[in-house]
């Protein structure tokens, strides 16, 4: 018992001494370094270094990789990042790229064999890279020398230039011994990576964090900030404490927690567009929503505009298609402004006490957020309230995964899905859900929408090269979308970064998966 | 003992056994494998790509030959790669899990045995007193808060509120590293998650001291003019120490409960936070492999606590 004694004192004199020497560690961080949760939200990609395989996580990545093309920071059209400039063939199917004068960072030139290795890995499905699919028009990519890069394309596409704005251009020399199906299980992704990008990779703290270095190097000037660290956090509570603490100067805020932010000088809030679309997904394979009438009920059935207020805090648009965009809207097309009456009078109409009655009808979804549980605790009561019956489901990403992209489904356990699917920045990215040669195991359009004219729509937008006919293309489509009712299409919903105060030239757009765009890491800094 | 100690370690290993078949086939029973956790819905794959990563993954084989195939690879020391972060061997993933699991973990045990045995015995000695009521209102607190709710008060209060602590991770990010940058990263998880268990220990203590004091011999050693502090310390606790070694053995499920929140919302790197990030991403290698090195924990820590009697009291004998 002494012993115990003796021992209990000794480490209560320890504590005593750990929380005097405390105020040592909350000295604030040097100035010259920027922590920031940037992996934290729909954006992110954590913990998996390789952009081979990135479906998100472009914000932190394009800090040291760069790609061939970028974003601009509006997303509004692609600009040169590697690529100093480009042409395209008149056919379409040629695209000539001038590489910039770029090192990379272990100071060897970066030159355009190193840009058609890339190239040939991310249309390499054996590297585990989800773009090669989004590459598969590419026929062939040539160095015609150090600085000029071809890439022919077997017939024109549309969203070559989106595909490219997602691969990041990486070394030969570092990765050319590596056998392609090995790639993805190398360390070097997580130990020596490197790019061309104004950071440099310096530690990783499995888990932990990520600390980049200043490529003092860099094309674009000597960066301002010594030190860019990226903390990573299980979930976003985590990082709004460790952003109010003053730990981390930067990380992706869901709307609900922006009251502690709004009003507050300490910090910025940044707003944007999420381009993603949420809808409810009819199953068409179910019979319950052959009648057109029935879908149409749903929709005026449904108070968005309430929703969006007391759920969303008034931070979504109610879309009427998968787009909200003016350039991608008609003029003139159904609001489908909220009519519990109307909607009552369709079911009638339909004899949707024949069709369904008040059977109980399986709305699944991914979303486990306590928003989401809102909004579908409220599309319950207000479709309930003419009368047909829901019950929600809410489950994670690969259960979810495992139901709907069954290619032979079991209709009972999803007769609706409540889900999202990315409309921006190229309107193209929609037809996965909607185009009928997308029905699972070839793609995912899990509502199994089969309607000929609407796939068609969608296939001469995507072949549509020329920019300016593209967008009267994409309105047919939304056009279609609003009387056939593949889905219903629900809202857009903003999406919000919180930034310290502190943090001056910081860009941050809240773009699907995290861009890429020009962020350009160099010119951030931070004040004193 | 040496003996006793071998068998009851070969009997570890056949329950290992046992639980990694139960683990394997338990997974493959839950819907959505580590593809559809690796795919993003907005992002197509084509079905032979896909079908190329199962062949790659080795998911397209039956289940005993999937097992199998595990198997001898784990007996040779490899339990493969991680899904999700394929460039890391689930081997060395889970050993660096285990550290900090094992100092976040073992910190709080230690606060819980040395808070929980002091207020126990404070607590009897002082029966009914105004010390003993407040402490038994805080245990009864202290047990019945789950610790995600204990871990979330307590990040709000200390590390958001009044900021005197970091709100997670184990080391200040971008700084060399300190034990002392350490020790203030540890001592708020350590003691959010000790706080159920400081409260049951104290109950067990305070309920068997006083049966303890009851006894005759400490009646007699009263009698006999010892000075009640050696009373206490010499005769009382050591007998009434025998059913808590019992139950701090025990615990250590509810603490590795404990940890997997308190891990994850203090981002503390250990197994915790490994295995709900693995069971997300349905990634098969991690969670087997994180799973089979925390059953070997419990098998050793069992056998310790065993041991641990023998020490205590030397009427009992083992083997």
């Amino acid at each position: 018992m002494k012993g115990l004694l003796r021992l209990s004192s000794a480490i209560a004199l320890a504590a005593m001494m750990a929380t005097t020497a405390i105020p040592a560690f909350t000295a604030p961080a040097r100035a010259a370094t920027l922590s920031g949760g940037f992996d934290v939200g729909p954006g992110g990609f954590q913990g998996n270094f390789n952009p081979l395989a990135a479906t998100g996580g472009f914000t932190w990545l394009s800090v040291y990789f760069e790609p061939l093309v970028t974003y601009d920071e509006k997303l509004e059209k692609v600009v040169g990042q590697l690529a100093s400039s480009y042409e395209v063939s008149p056919d379409q199917t040629t695209y000539t790229f001038k590489l910039a004068d770029a090192k990379w960072h272990d100071g060897k030139p970066f030159t355009a064999k190193d840009a058609k290795f890339t190239i040939e890995l991310a249309k390499n499905a054996k590297t585990g890279s989800v773009l090669a699919a989004r590459l598969n028009a590419v026929s062939s990519a040539e160095a015609k020398d150090d600085k000029t890069l071809v890439i022919k394309l077997s017939a024109p596409s549309a969203s070559l230039m989106d595909a490219l704005t997602k691969v990041m251009m990486l070394p030969e020399h570092a990765l050319s011994q590596i056998p392609a199906d090995q790639l993805a299980k190398n360390s070097w992704w997580s130990t020596a990576p490197i790019g061309t990008g104004p950071f440099k990779f310096s530690k990783y703290v499995t888990d932990q964090y990520v600390e980049l270095a200043a490529n003092t190097d860099y094309r674009g000037g000597k960066p301002a900030l010594e030190k860019i660290i990226n903390r990573y956090f299980a979930n976003p509570a985590a990082a709004i404490a460790a952003l109010r603490a003053g730990e981390i100067q930067f990380t992706y805020v869901d709307s609900n927690d922006l009251k502690a932010f709004n009003d507050n000088k300490d910090f910025r809030v940044i707003e944007g567009n999420s381009f993603v679309v949420n809808y409810l997904g009819f199953n068409h394979d179910s019979p319950i929503w052959k009648d057109i009438r029935v879908r149409q009920a749903v929709m005026y059935a449904i108070n968005r505009d309430a929703i969006i207020q007391s759920l969303y805090g008034g931070a979504a648009k109610p879309a009427n298609c998968a787009y909200i965009a003016d350039q991608v809207v008609p003029a003139g097309i159904e609001t489908y402004a909220y009519d519990p009456e109307k909607a009552r009078q369709l079911l009638k109409e339909a004899g949707w006490d024949q069709i369904n009655g008040d059977k109980p009808i399986t709305l699944l979804t991914y979303y486990t957020t306590p928003l989401a549980a809102n909004v579908m605790a409220a599309v319950q009561a207000m479709l309930a309230q003419v009368g047909i019956n829901v019950t929600p489901r809410a489950v994670d990403t690969p259960t979810y995964n495992s139901i709907v992209l069954n290619p032979t489904p079991d209709i009972a356990q999803f007769q609706m899905v409540y889900a999202g699917l990315q409309n921006g920045p190229d309107p193209g990215s929609i037809n996965v859900g909607l185009n009928e040669k997308q029905i699972p195991p070839a793609g995912p359009n899990v509502a199994r929408v089969r309607m000929p004219v609407l796939t068609s729509a969608l296939d001469a937008a995507l072949s549509e090269t020329d920019a300016a006919k593209r967008s009267a293309r994409y309105q047919e489509v939304c056009k279609v979308m609003n009387k056939e009712l593949p889905w219903g299409p629900l809202w857009v919903a903003k999406r919000y970064g919180v930034a310290s105060a502190k943090l001056k030239d910081f860009i941050w757009t809240p773009a699907p998966g995290g861009g890429p765009y020009q962020a350009h890491p160099e010119k951030w800094a931070i004040a004193e | 003992m040496l003996q006793y100690s071998l068998r009851r370690l070969l009997i570890g290993a056949g329950m290992l056994f046992a639980l990694s078949m139960l683990i394997f086939v338990m997974l493959r029973l839950t819907p959505g494998d580590p593809i559809d956790a690796y795919i993003d819905p907005n992002v197509p794959m084509s079905a032979s790509d896909l079908a190329e990563l199962r062949v790659t993954l080795g998911l397209d084989q039956p289940l005993p030959v999937q097992y199998v195939a595990w198997l001898r690879q784990a007996l040779l020391g490899n339990l493969g790669y991680s899904i999700k972060r394929p460039d890391q061997p689930v081997l060395g993933l889970v050993l660096s899990r285990v550290g900090p699991t094992v100092l976040l973990m073992g910190s709080a045990i230690a606060i819980a045995i040395i808070a929980g045995i002091a207020t126990g015995i404070v607590s009897a000695v002082r029966r009914n007193s105004i010390a003993d009521l407040s402490l038994s209102v805080l245990a009864v607190t202290g047990i019945s808060s789950p610790p995600f709710l204990s871990a979330l008060v307590g990040l709000y209060l200390f590390s958001v509120y009044f900021n005197w602590m970091p709100s997670g991770g184990m080391l200040t990010p971008g700084q060399e590293f300190s034990v002392a940058d350490l020790l203030h990263h540890l001592i708020l998880p350590a003691t959010l998650l000790a706080v159920a268990q400081t409260a049951l220990i104290m109950r067990y203590m305070r309920a068997s001291m006083l049966e303890v004091l009851n006894q005759d011999y400490v009646r007699t050693a009263r009698a006999k003019g010892v000075f009640e502090f050696w009373v206490i310390t010499k005769h009382a606790l050591r007998n009434a120490l025998l059913p808590v070694i019992t139950l701090i053995g025990s615990t250590i499920g509810l603490a590795i409960g404990g940890a997997i929140f308190i891990e994850s919302v203090f981002n503390w790197p250990g197994m915790g936070l490994l295995m709900v990030d693995a069971v997300e991403g349905r990634d098969y290698p991690v969670i087997m492999g994180s799973t089979l090195v925390i059953g070997a924990c419990v098998v050793v820590v069992n056998l310790l606590t065993d041991l641990a009697y023998a020490v205590v009291d030397p009427r009992i004998k083992v083997g």
